[in-house]
């Protein structure tokens, strides 16, 4: 990356190519460059800008990896609100006593009158969930997002069947930064491509909510020469008299990579995706495919809906059955 | 992909000049983030047209065989107009609600309340007081299909009361417009449960798929 930064920076212009059609994997080979420069190359220099085509090549293997944060990485946190089935003291810190177990967990603020448990932390949804369970409560997530606030920062997509279930919650913990969980059902064993798609309309399922979400500040925030970004699937430098152009291939943002399916039919994902914003996510969808190829329509598709931020959604109505805890109106 | 290649390889034969132009022809499309639709080559032609007309689409299910479709256009400021087909209804009057979330993770009561930015209490689509989300009533003729064309100005496909992400909901009972005398009457207009939802999301203009193809 070092030695990318000193080619990159006596470059005048940079010209940016993005994939538009979502055929290409990851993993697949960057489009031929045409062999025939339209103008004359230095010998020398050409062979400098081939090492750097390729070492920008090697490296964007590593980048495609981490455009999902690793979990060792320190994580931003995020308030997540259940509304749980808590009648007495003793289950208020059984609720409690069992959250803070989790690793990553950083306060737990029970409201026994409202039966509001009020999480912060940078946990996954499943692991909340899973620990809110063992204490043998009902519980159900009425509300996720930024301690800060955000005008839009929590939203959910729902897959409805009638193969694939699925919950998809995507929540803005910073300006650049989303997390994800997502938990399916009916997911074929094996590799599934998922993507967040330009359009929500599934009139005709998968088919019609378009290409891969790829902004257009996923293009013009490039202009940082030499600060490589994480969504450079593959770049080239060509020199063309004394200018120096360099290509980008641009992984869509809206590119989520994988879903690994399991051979019991569930799956659950929880990652963080960098330079999304949930706001501009609202009324698009997220697509699973049948394999990891993109360029046929997806399997199934659900629309990106707002959802409850924190404090959003206090008019309870507790039936107690542990069922229905939203107001009906 | 080799399409969109071959246009910028196609230009790069000229040098450095066509390929700046290429560059600087990308911050242009920023301002189709607003719309939010179809980035591109072509981004100045069309976003004429982006800017003028918004349109959106919901697909409502529920847990009985009630579905149907829902159409949302808005042209520039001007009103919505909803086109509504709702078909598995028993015969009569339902109440059809905007309301605020799009989450129907737990049915569509997880849709949350009426959409009401305003803060009111419930009413009649032409009521001064009424939430935005109120609609009146959709009438299910004997075959049980509800269709009908909703124009209002207060259901926006843009803007801070962007419709865009809420859900459209359709009531097992007739809306009696706030002016039933029931305890729910001004919250809910007492139409009852919800039997179908779907979350109103982001469509593909028509125009644009001719200007396109």
């Amino acid at each position: 990356m070092g030695i990318l930064r000193v080619f990159a920076l006596p470059a005048a212009i940079a010209a940016t190519a993005i994939i538009s059609s979502s055929s290409s994997s990851s993993s697949s080979p960057p489009f031929p460059f045409p062999t025939k420069l339209p103008c004359s190359v230095p010998s020398a220099l050409a062979t400098r800008s081939l090492r750097f085509a390729a070492l920008s090549m090697d490296s964007s293997a590593v980048e495609i990896k981490t455009n999902f944060i690793q979990k060792d990485t320190i994580l931003p946190e995020l308030l997540t609100e259940f509304m749980v089935d808590m009648k007495c003291d003793a289950c208020v810190s059984a609720v409690r006593n069992n959250l803070l177990k989790l690793d990553g967990i950083k306060n737990v603020d029970v409201d026994l009158s409202n039966q509001v448990v009020r999480i912060l932390g940078s946990v996954s949804v499943k692991s909340m969930e899973d620990a809110l369970a063992q204490t043998g409560r009902s519980a159900r997530l009425i509300g996720q997002g930024n301690p800060n606030d955000f005008l839009i920062s929590a939203s959910v997509a729902e897959f409805k069947g009638p193969v694939i279930y699925g919950v998809v919650r995507l929540a803005q913990v910073s300006m650049e930064l989303a997390k994800i969980d997502a938990s399916f059902s009916g997911l074929s064993p094996g590799k599934h491509a998922w993507t967040i798609n330009e359009f929500g309309d599934l009139t005709k399922e998968a088919a019609s909510t378009g290409k891969v979400f790829n902004p257009p500040y996923n293009i013009s925030e490039m202009r940082v020469l030499g600060q490589l970004n994480t969504n450079i699937i593959w770049s080239t430098m060509v020199l063309c008299g004394n200018m120096a152009m360099i290509f980008y291939l641009l992984q869509p943002l809206g590119d989520l990579g994988t879903l690994e399916g399991l051979d019991t039919g569930i799956s659950h994902f929880s990652g963080f995706k960098e330079r999304i914003r949930v706001s501009d996510l609202i009324g698009r969808s997220i697509v699973v495919y049948a394999t990891e190829d993109k360029s046929v329509p997806g399997i199934a598709a659900a629309v990106i809906a707002r959802s409850a931020g924190v404090g959003e959604n206090y008019k309870k109505l507790c039936t107690c059955d542990g069922v229905t805890i939203w107001e009906s109106s | 992909m080799a399409a969109q290649y071959q246009t910028l390889s196609l230009s790069s034969s000229s040098c450095a000049r066509p390929l700046h132009a290429a560059f600087l022809a990308r911050p242009l499309g920023l301002s189709l983030s607003t719309s939010s639709l179809a980035p591109g080559a072509a981004a100045v032609r069309r976003l004429v047209v982006v800017a003028a007309v918004k349109k959106a689409v919901a697909v409502l299910k529920g847990t009985s065989n009630v579905e149907g479709v829902v159409t949302l256009v808005q042209e520039n400021d001007g009103p919505t107009i909803v086109n509504v087909r709702v078909t598995g209804l028993t015969p009569g009057l339902h109440g059809f609600h905007l309301h605020e979330y799009g989450d129907t993770t737990n049915g569509c009561i997880s849709t949350g309340a009426h959409f009401n930015p305003n803060k009111m209490t419930h009413g009649a689509p032409e009521d001064e007081i009424r939430h935005a989300g109120d609609l009146g009533n959709i009438v299910a003729d004997f075959e049980g299909v509800a269709e009908a064309t909703i124009v209002d100005k207060q259901i926006p496909l843009s803007g801070p009361n962007s419709v865009v992400g809420r859900a459209f909901v359709v009531h097992e009972l007739e809306d009696d417009l706030g002016k039933g005398g029931h305890e729910l009457s001004l919250t809910t207009g007492n139409a009852g449960g919800r039997l179908a939802c779907g979350v109103v999301g982001l469509t593909l203009l028509e125009s644009l798929l001719e200007t396109l193809s």
